[in-house]
């Protein structure tokens, strides 16, 4: 469910980019990449099954 | 460099995103393989790589625009580092086929590498940041315009894509059916 977030917050991020204006793209940005870096720590603390 | 080079090549940039973004539903739908947490991941911070070249066609190239591409991509290689580092050992088959020779996070790392080498090659180039006329700040060509909107439609394909695959439940570490559609049957 968060990854669905992540990627309607990018798609959102890059609309305002493109269409506009300038200061919201790079605050979208900005939230878009911490928000990536905080689900990647989360799911970093997983255990992993290895498959050896 | 002038200005009108550096667009022209924030242009390419956005097609090359578009290829990577195209490259991977071809193969999760040619080869039923879903990506994984991680894979979307790096998926997110290819679409991210878009911004900054979006931002530099519209408004003309500025060196912050190419640093919150820069970010983007040490963020990606960071996370397909550690999706290589997590299948290192020797006699692990790896996540996901190898497509020539090579796992889908390696190629990714690939990606992201050279992206931050020619960011910073672009970075080199003073000329196109030099200060212009606003009136001389043209509307994108045509073929900036459908990279732009190629870009922007591949990331809506992954919220679609995503949706299916995770449903509304935490996505499984090591997904092989669309949670979504099973819920239909």
């Amino acid at each position: 469910m968060e990854f669905t977030a992540l990627f309607v917050a990018v798609t959102v991020a890059m609309l305002v980019a493109w269409l506009g204006a300038r200061p919201v793209a790079l605050l979208l940005f900005a939230a878009v990449l911490a928000a990536s870096i905080a689900t990647y720590l989360h799911h970093a603390t997983d255990v992993l099954n290895l498959s050896f | 460099m002038t200005r009108p080079l550096a667009v022209t090549l924030n242009a390419l940039g956005l097609y090359a995103i578009a290829f990577v973004l195209a490259a991977a539903f071809a193969a999760q739908l040619a080869l039923h393989e879903l990506p994984c947490p991680l894979c979307m991941l790096q998926r997110i911070q290819f679409a991210m790589l878009a911004i900054g070249p979006m931002l530099n066609i519209r408004y003309g190239p500025r060196p912050s625009y190419y640093a919150a591409s820069l970010l983007a991509a040490i963020v990606g290689a960071a996370f397909s580092m550690r999706q290589i580092l997590l299948h290192i050992v020797p006699g692990d088959p790896g996540y996901g086929s190898a497509i020539f020779g090579y796992h889908y996070y390696t190629w990714a790392f690939l990606g992201f590498s050279s992206a931050i080498v020619l960011l910073a090659l672009m970075l080199l180039f003073d000329r196109q940041f030099e200060a212009h006329d606003v009136r001389d700040q043209n509307r994108p060509g045509a073929s900036a315009r459908v990279a732009a909107w190629l870009v922007i439609g591949l990331a809506a394909l992954n919220i679609v894509s995503t949706a299916l695959e995770c449903g509304f439940d935490a996505c499984a570490d090591n997904p092989v059916e669309y949670e979504l559609l099973k819920l239909q049957r």
